[in-house]
C-alpha cells in the first residue's frame, strides 16, 4: 500500500511540475530555452510513474517487510517538528537539550537521571563545538 | 616514470603532519562509519562538511577520501560478528563471514578481510594512478555533446545497476534532474520553480539533500526498527591469525576480487556492492569446495571484501578526471571539493597537481594505515558495536541537524532535511534506492548544459551528436543497455505467455 501511495505521490508531483514548467519557454531544437529540460524531465517522470503504478496494480507479489514501530516513528516526527518550531524561540542550547531528552525517552532509554545528564552534557558540548570551534552563528 | 615522480611529489604533500593527521582521522572515522550499522558513508561525509570549513582544502579532501575508503574497510566487522552488514557492500560477507564466526574463526575472517581489502585497495590505487591522468588529458577535448552523452549514459547505466527495480531507479534519477532545475538557470539567468522564495534561487544544496535522505532517513530506520539485541562475540588479537590452509585458499580470491572490483568500479552505480556479489559468484564457481559456500568458506570472505575495496579507487576515476560522480558517495565528495572552491575535472591535474597527487598518495598511505591501525584495534571496534542505538541515534540526529543548519545558517534547510529524511525513510521501506536521486541532482545541470549548448552548436540537429566519435561510442553503450533491457523484458513476457497457453490446454 505504501509503495502505491509513494508512486501516486510521484505521479501527482510530476504532473504539478509539468504544469508549472509551462511557465517557461520551451524554445526550439536549434535554440532550446529555460523550459526545455523541465518539460522533458517532467514528461519522462510522468511516464515512468504511470508505468510504475500500472506495474504495481498488475503485480500480486507481496513482499514481507521488516517490522517498524510506527508509534515510535510518530513520536520522533512530532519531536522533530517541535524542535524546528522552538529552535528560534528557545535558542539552540535549550531547544537541543529538550529535543535530545525527548528522543532518548522516545527511544526507550531507561531511567530519568541518565538521559537528563546526557542530554545536558551533549547539548553543552555541541553548543561549544559549533559556536566556538566552528564559529557557526546558532539560533 | 613521470607518473612515479608526480606520485612522489604527492607523497611529499601527503606526509605533511596536518595532512597525515587528516588522513588518519579520515580512515578512523571511516572505519567507525563502516562498523556502526545505521550510519551511512554519504551521510557521514555530508555531516562532516561543516567541520572542514576551517581546514586547508587538501587536508579536508584527504579526510573525506579517508572516510570513503575507510568505511568499506570497516563494513565487514559487523557482517562477520553479528550477521548485520555495516555497509551495503558487506552484505555478501555475511553469507560466509558469519558462519565462520559461529565456528570460532571470526578472528581469521576479520584478518583475511582486512588483508584482502589492503591488497585489493592497492590494486585499485595503481589503476587509479595510471588511468586518471590520461583520461583527464583526453577529457580536455570533450565538448558539450560528449559531456551530455556521458551524463545521460551514466544515468541509464545507474538505473540498470542499482540492484533494485530499473523503473524505480530511473524515476529517482529523473526526479533528481527535476530538483536540479529549481533555482537560477545558469544559461538564461531566469529563476525557475522558486515561487518568490529567494533562498531557493541557489537551488538544492547536495549536502542538505544527502543529510536528509541518508542521514535522517537512516536514523528514522534505525530508531523504529524492531529487532532483538545481537550477541556479540569477543575477539582478541591472538585470534586474528589465519591458518596456513586459510591463507592458501584466500590469496587468489583476493587478487581476483581486486581486479573484478576495479573493472566494475569504472561503471556508474553502487560499484562496491555489485562487485562484491560478482566476486562471490566467481569464487563459488572457481572454488574446489563450492559446497562450503554459505557455511563458512574463507574464499567467500576474501574475494568480495577485496572487490568492494578495489571498486572504491575506481569510482574516484570519473570524479577526478571528468568531474562527474557516478555514485552517491562520490557525489557528496564532489560537494566537499566545491565547498573548498575546487572543481574536479580535466583541469584539476594541471591547475592543482599538488592536490591531485597529494590526494592519491594519501590514499596509498591511508590504505597502509587502515591495516596497521585496524587489526590491533579490532577489540575496540567490537566494544563500540555494543553502543546502544537508542543512545547513539539521537546524538547523530542532533549533529546532522546542526550540521545542516551551519551550511547556510538557514531554517529552510532544516525543514528540507526533515522533509527529505521522512521521504528517505519511506523510499527505503518501499524499495526505492535514493542514490540515483542524488546523482540525478548532480548530473542534471551537466546534462542540461551539454544538451542545450550541444543543440545550439549542432543547429538543432541532434543526430550530429552521433557523428562525433566519442559521443557516438558513449551513446551506443547506452543504446545497447536499453535494447538489452527491452529484449530481456520481451523474452520474459513471451515465456510467461507461452506458459499460460500451455496451462490452458
Amino acid at each position: 500500500m505504501t509503495e502505491k501511495m509513494i508512486s501516486l505521490l510521484f505521479l501527482i508531483g510530476s504532473l504539478t511540475y509539468l504544469y508549472w514548467a509551462q511557465e517557461f519557454t520551451f524554445g526550439t531544437l536549434g535554440s532550446p530555452k529555460s523550459g526545455f529540460i523541465p518539460n522533458l524531465a517532467g514528461f519522462t517522470a510522468l511516464l515512468l510513474s504511470l508505468l510504475l503504478i500500472l506495474r504495481q496494480f498488475r503485480s500480486k507479489k507481496y513482499k514481507n517487510k521488516e517490522a517498524v514501530d510506527w508509534t515510535k516513528l510518530l513520536f520522533i516526527l512530532i519531536g522533530l517538528v517541535f524542535y524546528l518550531l522552538i529552535l528560534n524561540m528557545a535558542g539552540y542550547f535549550v531547544a537541543t537539550f529538550i529535543f535530545l531528552f525527548y528522543l532518548f525517552k522516545a527511544a526507550d532509554t531507561s531511567g530519568w537521571c541518565f538521559p537528563l545528564v546526557l542530554s545536558f552534557c551533549s547539548s553543552a558540548a555541541f553548543h561549544l563545538l559549533f559556536t566556538y570551534y566552528l564559529k557557526v552563528a546558532l539560533p | 616514470m613521470d607518473v612515479l615522480n608526480l606520485l612522489l611529489q604527492g607523497v611529499s604533500v601527503s606526509i605533511i603532519p596536518s595532512n597525515l593527521l587528516s588522513c588518519t582521522t579520515g580512515v578512523l572515522i571511516g572505519t567507525l562509519v563502516g562498523v556502526l550499522p545505521g550510519i551511512d558513508t554519504v551521510s557521514a561525509i555530508a555531516l562532516l562538511l561543516p567541520f572542514s570549513y576551517g581546514m586547508d582544502s587538501t587536508a579536508a579532501l584527504i579526510m573525506f577520501a579517508g572516510i570513503y575508503y575507510g568505511s568499506k574497510f570497516g563494513g565487514s566487522t559487523t557482517s562477520i560478528l553479528i550477521n548485520v552488514p555495516g555497509e551495503a557492500a558487506s552484505v555478501v560477507t555475511c553469507l560466509d563471514g558469519y558462519p565462520m564466526g559461529q565456528k570460532g574463526r571470526a578472528g581469521a575472517a576479520l584478518a583475511i578481510s582486512a588483508i584482502g581489502s589492503f591488497i585489493a585497495g592497492t590494486i585499485g590505487l595503481i589503476g587509479l594512478t595510471l588511468l586518471a591522468p590520461p583520461l583527464a588529458q583526453a577529457a580536455l577535448a570533450f565538448g558539450p555533446p560528449e559531456y551530455f552523452s556521458l551524463a545521460l549514459v551514466g544515468l541509464i547505466l545507474l538505473s540498470k545497476l542499482t540492484g533494485t527495480s530499473t523503473l524505480k531507479s530511473a524515476l529517482m534519477a529523473v526526479i533528481g534532474i527535476m530538483l536540479s532545475t529549481i533555482g537560477l538557470d545558469s544559461l538564461s539567468g531566469i529563476s525557475r520553480f522558486t515561487f518568490g522564495i529567494d533562498e531557493l534561487d541557489r537551488g538544492f544544496d547536495l549536502s542538505i539533500l544527502a543529510m536528509g535522505l541518508f542521514g535522517i532517513g537512516e536514523i528514522l530506520t534505525a530508531m523504529t526498527h524492531v529487532d532483538a539485541k545481537p550477541n556479540i562475540p569477543s575477539v582478541r588479537f591472538r585470534d586474528l591469525y589465519p591458518t596456513k590452509e586459510e591463507w592458501q585458499r584466500s590469496i587468489t580470491p583476493m587478487f581476483r576480487g581486486g581486479i573484478v572490483g576495479f573493472l566494475v568500479g569504472l561503471l556508474p552505480g553502487p560499484a562496491a556492492t555489485i562487485s562484491s556479489f560478482i566476486s562471490y559468484g566467481l569464487e563459488k564457481r572457481y572454488s574446489k569446495h563450492p559446497e562450503e559456500f554459505g557455511h563458512g568458506a574463507i574464499e567467500g570472505v576474501a574475494g568480495p571484501e577485496a572487490a568492494n575495496n578495489s571498486a572504491i579507487s575506481a569510482t574516484m576515476i570519473p570524479l577526478l578526471s571528468l568531474g562527474l560522480p557516478f555514485c552517491g558517495a562520490t557525489a557528496i565528495l564532489l560537494s566537499g571539493f566545491m565547498i573548498h572552491g575546487i572543481t574536479p575535472g580535466p583541469s584539476l591535474i594541471t591547475e592543482r597537481p599538488e592536490l591531485f597527487w597529494g590526494l592519491i598518495a594519501s590514499m596509498y598511505i591511508g590504505n597502509v594505515l587502515l591495516l596497521v591501525i585496524n587489526l590491533p584495534l579490532i577489540g575496540v571496534f567490537v566494544q563500540l558495536l555494543k553502543t546502544p542505538l537508542n543512545i547513539l541515534m539521537p546524538l547523530v540526529a542532533v549533529v546532522t541537524l546542526t550540521g545542516a543548519y551551519s551550511i547556510n545558517n538557514s531554517m529552510l534547510d532544516l525543514i528540507w532535511v526533515t522533509f527529505f529524511g521522512i521521504l528517505g525513510f519511506l523510499l527505503q521501506r518501499v524499495g526505492f534506492e535514493p542514490s540515483p536521486l542524488i546523482i540525478g541532482l548532480v548530473l542534471g545541470p551537466e546534462l542540461e548544459r551539454g544538451l542545450t549548448q550541444g543543440l545550439i552548436i549542432c543547429n538543432g540537429n541532434i543526430w550530429t551528436f552521433i557523428t562525433r566519435p566519442i559521443a557516438a561510442t558513449i551513446l551506443s553503450l547506452g543504446a545497447i543497455v536499453i535494447l538489452y533491457n527491452f529484449f530481456t523484458w520481451f523474452t520474459k513476457f513471451n515465456n510467461k505467455r507461452k506458459e499460460l497457453d500451455t496451462n490452458r490446454y
